[in-house]
């Protein structure tokens, strides 16, 4: 996704050590730029689009098939995957260590608790929420609604919470975003009541929470879904809506990077004492990095906590904040494809993978060994091997510029003169 | 290389930092009068507890002040120790509370020589398998690493300790050494304080007199120039994550003699002792001795007195709100100097 | 109106702690002129820089740039007033591009905002291409053409060097603060950067402010130089005077050799 490409055929660049897939890359080098640059996209694209319907199939196949993810699988994987990319914004484009990312995926989901549910009892407020009847008590909007104040709740957190963090330095950052990281889940156990007011109804959660959908009218006119919960297919529907709100989320970090303000970030992350001296504002540019990041965490969270219908505490902890570090580190810092691949392969391995290896080496190999239990050692693992040996990630960001350089560079991502 | 130095601070917000030190001031006065026997007994145990995070603070900061890494990890190799000082009580000594003085201690004795020692390798292995390749990258790498070995090595205790707490019997009786008025003392206690104060006596000693102390003062104030001088700096390095790690040794079984310990006690231990070391000054060593034993007393007194305190379901979140207040009023904690960041 | 002089500073001070980096120095910069800043190692040089360009606090003193005080203002406010600086050891972007690293110093001059980068509106197209001919046109002025899509990281030293100059002119300077800029240079090399410093001052109007060591370059280009020396102002006049001064050759060779 490069600017200023050209549709005539480039020079041939000189392959990095390694042919390995030179019989694709060969034949693959003849096709034309334009080709080149979209194929990609758009087949991934369309697998993800159809998999609804071919999930089954594949799921028929002898021994592999059980590594496809079902649907609400899926579902968790693209919603955890989105707010990788928000995480991508604050530590990959900006070089801004957030440790305690969960505060907005539990922001966001309180968000959708406060306003698409029973949980307000003392009022009765409704404005285009779906399958509800009009006189239950609670605050009742509609979910697509729910989702765009979410983020914007999220974000305003966000900014609060980096009036006071971002002027700190890298690693007393990374402390202060994990302690609000923690006050936030811990705020909202106890938050039964505040002043004798029951805001977040403790340790119990938030639940049922409203769906998203379309209405009555809508459905009478074009046949759209009423009510996603309460509909036949209603994981397709789930997941149709989670892969567009990914999308837009990809394509608004593309945007952004190649953008006046993405360039602010990146200089910033490069170094931040040169960047404010070339006229780029600090303290303006990284709030905007953690108020965008923190938008896309919240209405990932808020669409979750619909499709699972509740927002419970104990959804929201630490490991989580550590967790999408990984998938950024693996997928590669700044690189939006590396954390897509980054995100949907941790996510996958925690939801489904993780289990399905561990039964397969267990039958196997007659042992008992449930390797899910140690997941987290294992993305620790990751994040160190990755830091020692790949830290650019499994796909660089700025892989497609370095094709066009003379000749083969070394790969040291850290600068030995530094 | 040019520095960026923080601007002086704006008066308002040091007027609210002090405002809300007098109101904390006003409430230990309070409760004090109100029950000057409950106060009395949650300041001495405010003061053990906080001599065992300073054992597990001053890692953090020797640490700190040689390489400017929050070692993450440093938590969990804290816990690890605790665990393997069950191993080393129930299993290899097998003590229990019937045993005789004489053995008890001497199965403490050995216990603790191991557990100084495992910590002090297992600081040491961390830092050469993971962080000594990056010393050179980015602080952002550095940081990242850390996290993640904290992850691994929770999970080597995990498989090896599974998600159980491990205890042991009351091998120091927890009779009163005194007992002023109400006030009581137990031996347990002071068990601490006899083996603590001696610790930190002989690190001072070390860190003042000894050649690989003077080292690590001087490559802690410049690493180039400790080179040039003929420093041996990445020996100094590895020697201070072992003394750190020996520490943690130590901090380890005190603690478990205490509490109880699982492998995953070593995240919120740490993030108690690394606020006690930004409190008293990140890399300043008595610092980190005076932050423990006030965090340690904000802790108690959170969790021991009576009129209008939040209560220990607001622990965390009271350690943590104190980790931001210092970081933003005074970043240089009690006993720091304002120094300026490197670039 | 212009004010006469784009820089004045009156008793600039800086300490650290104890020691007195900077001690109540009085400095003035005509515009349109080439002014050297000169002296041993230590002298406070790069200090002084550090604090114009709003880096370092001023312990006390005053920092007036085209008129406005600027004393302890933040950086990218000084930068956006005009003020546009080389570093002693380059500090460039190094994995962004050649063309990126010269766009972040266009960042205060741009107006492209977070939705309209998004939504990619027609007046962001418009700027986006407005800037990126005008990054080319000073990388091209600067001796870079067609490195566009270099990573800065992979440039040859003396490239790096000019890019750093780029950055700086991207920001539309009035000043242009260069610290140490031939260091590592040949003589051809220096001898080619004169040249273009003085192009700097015909053809882009700037006025320049130099730290240098090499003398060739002071003495070459000067208007006027000012010799610092443990934080102090000991010689001011034209490359000639200072040459023959006192207690400027006293502060480089030591007593006994003027």
């Amino acid at each position: 996704m490069s600017e200023g490409t050209s549709t005539e055929r480039p020079t041939r660049a000189r392959h990095p050590s390694g042919g390995t897939f030179d019989f694709i890359s060969g034949p693959w080098q003849r096709l034309p730029a334009r080709v080149r640059q979209w194929a990609p996209l758009a087949i991934v694209l369309a697998v993800a689009v159809l998999y609804p319907y071919i999930v089954g199939d594949l799921k028929s196949f002898a021994t592999i098939g059980d590594f496809f993810p079902e649907l609400d699988a899926a579902v968790y994987i693209l919603v955890f995957t989105m707010m990788a990319l928000g995480l991508n914004i604050v530590v990959g484009y900006s070089g801004l260590l957030d440790l305690g990312y969960v505060a907005f995926y539990a922001a966001g989901a309180y968000t959708a608790g406060w306003l698409a549910s029973g949980q307000f009892q003392e009022v009765s407020f409704h404005f285009g929420s779906v399958g509800i009847q009009r006189d239950t008590q609670g605050i009742h909007v509609s979910v697509w609604l729910v989702l765009l104040i979410a983020g914007s709740f999220t974000a305003i957190v966000g900014i609060l919470i980096g009036l006071p963090t971002l002027r700190l330095r890298g690693d007393y950052l990374a402390i202060v975003t994990l302690g609000f990281g923690e006050i936030i889940p811990q705020v909202v156990r106890n938050g039964d009541s505040f002043g004798g007011f029951n805001v977040t109804n403790g340790t119990f959660g938030i639940n049922p929470i409203d769906s998203p959908g379309f209405g009555t009218t809508l459905n009478d006119a074009v046949g759209l879904p009423v009510n996603f919960q309460q509909s036949f297919d209603k994981f397709r529907l789930f997941y149709w809506g989670i892969l567009v709100l990914l999308l837009i989320t990809v394509f608004c970090s593309w945007r952004l990077r190649d953008s006046r303000l993405g360039r602010a970030w990146i200089a910033i992350r490069e170094d931040e004492t040169a960047a404010a001296a070339m006229g780029v504002p600090l303290m303006r540019t990284k709030t905007w990095a953690y108020a965008i990041g923190a938008f896309f965490g919240g209405v990932a969270g808020a669409y979750y906590a619909s499709f699972k219908s509740g927002a419970f505490p104990s959804d929201f902890y630490f490991n989580i904040s550590v967790f999408l570090l990984c998938m950024v580190i693996l997928g590669g810092m700044g690189s939006i494809w590396g954390v897509l691949a980054g995100g949907i392969i941790l996510s996958w391995l925690n939801i489904q993978g993780l289990a399905v290896i561990g039964d397969k080496f267990n039958d196997a190999a007659g042992t008992n060994f449930e390797i899910a239990k140690y997941q987290f050692g294992i993305y620790g693992t990751i994040i160190v091997l990755m830091m020692l040996f790949r830290p650019t990630g499994l796909i660089p960001e700025r892989r497609h510029k370095r094709e066009l350089e003379e000749g083969v560079h070394d790969e040291t991502f850290f600068d030995v003169s530094h | 290389m040019a520095a960026l130095i923080r601007r002086p601070r704006p008066r308002a917000i040091s007027l609210v930092g002090l405002g809300f030190v007098f109101l904390i001031g006003v409430w230990l006065l309070v409760n004090l009068l109100k029950d000057p026997e409950r106060f009395f007994t949650v300041f001495l145990i405010g003061l053990t507890t906080g001599l065992v995070y300073a054992l597990v603070a001053l890692g953090y900061t020797l640490v700190y002040g040689i390489l400017q890494l929050i070692n993450f990890a440093h938590g969990d190799v804290f816990a690890f120790t605790g665990l393997l000082a069950s191993t080393m009580i129930l299993t290899v000594f097998d003590l229990t509370d019937q045993d005789s003085a004489g053995v008890i201690i001497l199965g403490l004795l050995g216990t603790l020589v191991v557990v100084v020692a495992f910590g002090a390798t297992l600081n040491s292995l961390i830092e050469r398998v993971a962080y000594h390749r990056l010393l050179k990258a980015p602080r952002l790498a550095l940081l990242i690493t850390a996290v993640g070995m904290s992850f691994i090595v929770q999970n080597v205790a995990l498989a090896i300790y599974d998600v159980n707490f491990r205890r042991v019997p009351e091998l120091i009786p927890r009779s009163d050494v005194f007992s002023i008025g109400g006030v009581h003392y137990q031996w347990n206690k002071l068990s601490v304080v006899l083996i603590t104060i001696p610790v930190l006596l002989l690190l001072t000693w070390l860190v003042r007199s000894t050649r690989q102390g003077k080292g690590m003062r001087a490559t802690a104030q410049d690493p180039d120039a400790a080179a040039m001088v003929g420093i041996d700096v990445n020996r100094t390095i590895s020697f201070t994550f072992a003394l750190a790690g020996g520490l943690a040794g130590v901090g380890g079984l005190l603690f478990l003699l205490q509490f109880n310990i699982r492998y995953d006690s070593g995240f919120e231990l740490g993030l108690i002792a690394f606020t006690a070391a930004v409190l008293g000054g990140i890399g300043n060593l008595s610092g980190a001795v005076l932050g423990a034993v006030v965090i340690g007393l904000i802790q108690a007194f959170n969790e021991g007195l009576t009129w209008a305190t939040p209560g220990s379901d607001w622990t965390r979140s009271i350690i943590f709100g104190v980790l931001i207040a210092i970081l933003v009023f005074r970043p240089q904690g009690i006993l720091g100097e304002q120094v300026a960041d490197r670039a | 109106m212009a004010v006469e002089d784009v820089l004045v500073v009156e008793d600039l001070r800086k300490e650290f702690g104890g020691l007195i980096a900077v001690n109540d120095v009085d400095f003035k910069v005509p515009r349109h002129s080439i002014v050297s800043l000169i002296g041993p190692n230590g002298a406070g040089k790069t200090t002084f820089f550090n604090m114009l360009t709003g880096m370092y606090p001023a312990t006390s003193g005053r920092i007036v740039f085209d008129g406005t005080d600027v004393t302890n203002k933040p950086p990218h406010a000084i930068t956006a007033l005009g003020v546009g600086r080389t570093f002693q050891n380059i500090r460039l972007f190094e994995q962004m591009t050649t063309l990126e690293n010269v766009l972040v110093g266009m960042h205060a001059r741009l107006k492209g905002g977070i939705l309209t980068s998004i939504l990619g509106t027609p007046g962001v197209r418009r700027e986006e291409r407005a800037a990126r001919t005008r990054a080319r046109e000073l990388l091209q002025f600067s001796g870079l053409r067609g490195r566009d899509d270099q990573l800065a990281r992979n440039l040859p030293y003396g490239d790096q060097r000019r890019l750093e100059v780029a950055r700086a002119l991207a920001t539309n300077p009035k000043l242009l603060l260069l610290d140490e800029p031939t260091a590592g240079m040949n003589p051809q090399e220096t001898a080619a950067f004169t040249g273009f410093v003085g192009k700097l001052r015909s053809e882009e109007k700037l006025t320049v402010l130099l730290i240098e060591h090499d003398m060739r370059v002071v003495m070459g280009i000067s208007d006027r130089v000012t010799v610092l020396d443990y934080g102090e102002k000991i010689a001011e006049g034209t490359p000639h005077d200072v040459q023959s001064d006192e207690r400027v050759i006293e502060a480089y060779l030591g007593r006994g050799a003027a």
